[in-house]
């Protein structure tokens, strides 16, 4: 099974791609200007933002980037395109044979490019003969378009690939989190000889489902001796099902030309004038290159914030790996959403507080005690006798139920019961990870 | 260039041509094309602009600006609850 | 010559104002409808005015009317609006030429007058020379395209017809200069006064199928250049001339055929009240029943020199064409000032003439004037001379950029050359 991609990512730019409106509207035919209604006498100017992210995410996925670039008009007729053309990159992507490492193997990268999202239509009436109302607010949106060779070669892959590719280009260009439901993607599979393209699916999860269809769809033609026929089909996303596309009358000619009104740019400069920010995943893999971190860990410390794995390195650079992980990926973590912001005083501190425990000068719990009031702002003196006071509720328990001890010594699992127990009679005064680890210290000093 | 080829020309354009318009459509531009095959004579330069003088990293900052009321826009187009209304699809 | 007049005339005073002008239909007017000419437009209120408009208006300029035009700037006659024909002031037989037909005939009748027109392929000399008037096309992109109802992009000039040399100076500079809402007019540098002009280049071929009273006077003028301006005046060679007219051709009705794929009856010009159509039905209609005739033949050639398996053939080799004919100029100037043909090879014709030229006849007429349009040079129409009661146009090119030059040279022959008034008034 071949299957290749085509993904649409609007980018988070603040106005659109040739003009100045604003890229966030709420009511229909709000964000809107002559240029992007295609109204006569207007005209285009390119968006240096739209460009420079552009260009990093050809850089992020090894494209070769030409010196020079322009824009072509691609010209059909549809409601919701404005000029009637839609302005995009023909011969000058910004990016092309690029290559993704996805999972160990290469996913190769045919072209980048850059070019503006036509309107968006909302379909009224009875199917088959369903009116148009048209909202221009999206006319011009940026959009990058990111084109693979045919390298995936299952559905599950396919949405694994584009969950990944999401994750870096969320990095390197700010892509805020939601930008996920603005993904688009035409999916193109072929099971035997044959290719069909299914145009338009929204979001991951659909592209999977899409293509899982057509898998079956297909395969199921080819055990019955059918022939798959070479089609463009969309995807009922209520009924979860591909449907063959409306058959044109005839095949559009897009009769490409340069756009004169926009100029051309030297990207080559432009290009290597952006520095590129190491991805998460590249991140990842770093470490567990450089130290030794097995991949789960090493992908979960990156996806809960690259901060946190950058605050791991810098740990890293004066305390043994192994004495840093415990905190990072113990203590840390789990307060990180409690953390307000991480600046270098904030980083020096708390590297100071493991870098003594990893010497001896404190033992765990001080340290453990000491990074909670650093990282919540809670009173020190009131975590040290709020500790005190845990670990007596805790003495006190174990004093009362000698059995839960000796049950201990067979079973570890029986020490559940006594965090159950001291959570319930605290009312939820302390946090859980704080009770787990006293009711731990403590059986296990009883031992 | 043959009438066929004027059909499917015109169809791409959206234009429908009436029998007399495609009769005179398809003499001329026979004529015109075979004026144009001059070009061929024209040396290859292997070069070319989409502009007669360069034109070159002409970019606008990323500052939204809406320097017209969209509603003055709007105001001689058909709606529908703020949608313009199109044809069928 | 007007399709459209200023509703507020009545209202203004005079002495509010410190010249009058006019804009060609196909540039935006807030408060006049703009329709280039074609029905398709009718109804259109722009909500904005064309940059040159807004500089002409805020410069002191009182806008009289919208000038009469060929649909989209189509034609050599301005025979081709939906909104009548104007006639030429020297005799009302014959053609204002086009495209800017109504803007040269309005010049030539109203003292005073300056008149905002467009030049694609010849827009501006063209009627410039038929109704004996100086016509102004400046540089690619010295003026900003805001406003422009859009034929061939990068062709597109907005220029000047005046009857003064210095109003052509002066308003140049008012209208002039970058606009950020047109990267194109982004690229210029500053306008500068230039040397006097010394030298003239004349191609050996200019006057290859020019009629016998357009050769005459054409050699008058360049006797009078020599002999009264004492200009040096040389022959030079410009063999890839020839290669302009159907590079022109190609480019200019290929990025037509794009620009007004927009006009389709929704959102601006005609539009059907309820809409029961599927959409290409609807979009051809429209298009069908508004569009003219020399839009339509247009369109179609354009289309199809851009579409797969034609388009490295025309429009890719026209684009390379362009780059020779840049470099043929830029070696004349080299060594000289300005280069000289006649404007057009013939005096204004009688419209029963037009009537029976065939397509290819009326492409042609163009051919003195597409070389400068082609390759974004400045140029300047002039009337050299009268044959039969009719002007003659001269037209003078210069280098990219080298607007002075013509300015210089506008302002010498002025001087030298009695300019007719016709006798017919508005």
């Amino acid at each position: 099974m071949r299957i290749g991609l085509e993904v649409h990512v609007q980018l988070p730019t603040r106005s659109k791609l040739f003009c100045s409106c604003p890229t966030s509207a709420q009511e229909p035919n709000t964000a809107v200007c002559p240029t992007c209604l295609g109204m006569p006498g207007s005209r285009p100017s390119m968006n240096r933002a739209a460009m420079e992210m552009g260009l990093m995410l050809a850089k992020m996925l090894g494209c070769r980037i030409p010196e020079r670039t322009w824009f072509s008009r691609k010209t059909y007729f549809y409601p919701d395109l404005a000029k009637h053309f839609q302005i995009t990159q023909y011969d000058t992507p910004v990016g092309e044979h690029g290559v993704y490492k996805f999972q160990g193997k290469d996913i190769r990268i045919r072209r980048v490019h850059l070019e503006e999202d036509p309107g968006k239509i909302k379909r009224v009436g009875r199917a088959g003969e369903e009116s148009s109302l048209i909202d221009y607010n999206r006319s011009g949106i940026p959009l990058v378009e990111i084109v693979t060779e045919p390298d995936i070669s299952s559905p599950a892959e396919a949405r694994q690939f584009l969950s990944d590719l999401l994750t870096e280009i969320r990095h390197v260009i700010d892509l805020p989190e939601d930008g996920e439901r603005s993904v688009r993607a035409d999916c193109n599979i072929s099971v035997g000889h044959e290719r069909v393209e299914v145009k338009n699916v929204t979001g991951l999860k659909n592209v999977e489902r899409a293509l899982t269809f057509e898998a079956v769809r297909q395969t199921k033609l080819l055990r019955a001796g059918k022939k798959v026929e070479r089609e463009t089909r969309r995807f009922d996303e209520e009924r979860k099902v591909t449907l063959a596309a409306r058959k044109k009358e005839f095949e559009e000619d897009y009769g490409y030309i340069g756009e004169p009104d926009l100029g051309i740019f030297n990207i080559g400069d432009m290009a290597r004038a952006l520095a590129l920010k190491e991805t998460p995943l590249q991140t990842a893999e770093r470490f567990q290159r450089d130290y030794g971190l097995n991949p789960q860990m090493s992908r979960q410390l990156v996806q809960t914030s690259m901060d946190l794995a950058r605050l791991f390195e810098h740990m890293a650079e004066k305390v043994p790996v192994a004495d840093v992980l415990p905190w990072i990926t113990g203590t840390i973590s789990s307060l990180w959403s409690e953390l307000e912001s991480l600046d270098d005083e904030m980083r020096d501190a708390m590297t100071g507080l493991v870098a003594s425990c990893s010497r001896g000068e404190m033992n765990d719990q001080e340290c453990q005690m000491r990074l909670r009031a650093l990282i919540t702002g809670e009173e020190l003196t009131l975590l040290q006798s709020g500790a005190e006071e845990l670990e007596g509720t805790i003495e006190d328990y174990l004093d009362r139920n000698p059995a839960v001890m000796e049950d201990y010594r067979k079973n570890e699992k029986s020490a559940n019961r006594v965090i159950g127990e001291v959570m319930k009679a605290s009312g939820g005064k302390y946090s859980s990870s704080q009770v787990v680890e006293a009711v731990r210290k403590a059986m296990e000093s009883r031992r | 260039m043959d009438r066929d080829t004027v059909t499917r020309v015109a169809k791409v354009a959206r234009l429908e041509l009436t029998e007399e318009e495609l009769v005179s459509f398809h003499s001329d531009l026979e004529k015109v094309l075979d004026y144009l095959s001059v070009l061929d004579e024209a040396p290859e330069s292997g070069s070319f602009n989409f502009n007669p003088i360069p034109v070159e990293d002409v970019l606008r900052d990323d500052v939204p600006v809406q320097e017209h009321d969209p509603a003055v826009l709007l105001r001689d187009m058909r709606t529908y609850q703020d949608y313009i209304r199109g044809p069928l699809l | 010559m007007f399709c459209a007049i200023n509703p507020d005339l009545d209202h203004l005073q005079d002495g509010q104002f410190d010249f009058h002008f006019s804009a060609k239909d196909n540039l935006t007017t807030v408060g006049l409808p703009t329709r280039a000419g074609s029905r398709i437009l009718e109804g259109y209120r722009p909500a904005f005015d064309a940059h040159a408009v807004e500089a002409m208006r805020q410069a002191g300029g009182l806008l009289l009317g919208k000038t009469n035009m060929d649909e989209f700037g189509f034609g050599t006659f301005s025979t081709n609006s939906a909104f009548g024909v104007p006639r030429n002031p020297f005799d009302l037989d014959r053609s204002c030429g086009g495209s800017s037909g109504g803007a040269a005939c309005a010049t030539a009748v109203l003292d005073g007058h300056v008149a905002l027109g467009v030049s694609t392929g010849g827009s501006i000399s063209c009627p410039a020379a038929f109704c004996g008037v100086m016509g102004l096309t400046p540089t690619y992109g010295r003026v900003s395209r805001h406003g422009l109802l859009d034929y061939g992009n990068s062709l597109d000039k907005v220029g000047l017809i005046s009857r003064r040399a210095a109003d052509l100076e002066m308003h140049l500079r008012n209208i002039a200069g970058p606009d950020p809402r047109d990267p194109t007019s982004c690229a210029q540098p500053p306008m500068g006064k230039s040397a006097p002009v010394r030298s003239i280049a004349v191609p050996k071929d200019a006057l290859e199928g020019v009629s016998d009273e357009v050769s005459r006077s054409f050699q008058d003028a360049l006797d009078r250049l020599r002999d009264d301006l004492g200009l040096k005046v040389e022959t030079v060679e410009t063999p890839s001339f020839r290669f302009a007219m159907p590079s022109y051709y190609v480019l200019g009705c290929s990025e037509a055929s794009t620009n007004l794929a927009r006009y389709c009856g929704l959102r601006y010009g005609v539009q059907s009240e309820e809409i029961t159509e599927h959409f290409d039905k609807y979009f051809s209609r429209i298009r069908s029943e508004n569009f003219g005739r020399e839009a339509k033949r247009r369109i179609l050639l354009g289309t199809f020199a851009r579409m797969v398996g034609f388009r490295d053939r025309y429009y890719m080799k026209a684009l390379q064409v362009r780059e020779l004919i840049i470099q043929e100029y830029q070696r004349v100037f080299q060594d000289h000032d300005l280069l000289l043909t006649p404007a057009m090879p013939f005096t204004a014709p009688r419209f029963d003439a037009i009537d029976d030229m065939d397509i290819l006849e009326v492409y042609k007429a163009d051919y003195l004037t597409i070389p400068p349009n082609i390759s974004g040079m400045p140029h300047l129409s002039m009337p050299c001379g009268y044959a039969q009661g009719m002007p003659v146009g001269m037209q003078f090119v210069a280098n990219h950029w080298q607007e002075g030059l013509l300015f210089d040279i506008a302002q010498r022959w002025e001087e030298a050359f009695r300019l007719r008034a016709p006798e017919v008034t508005a």
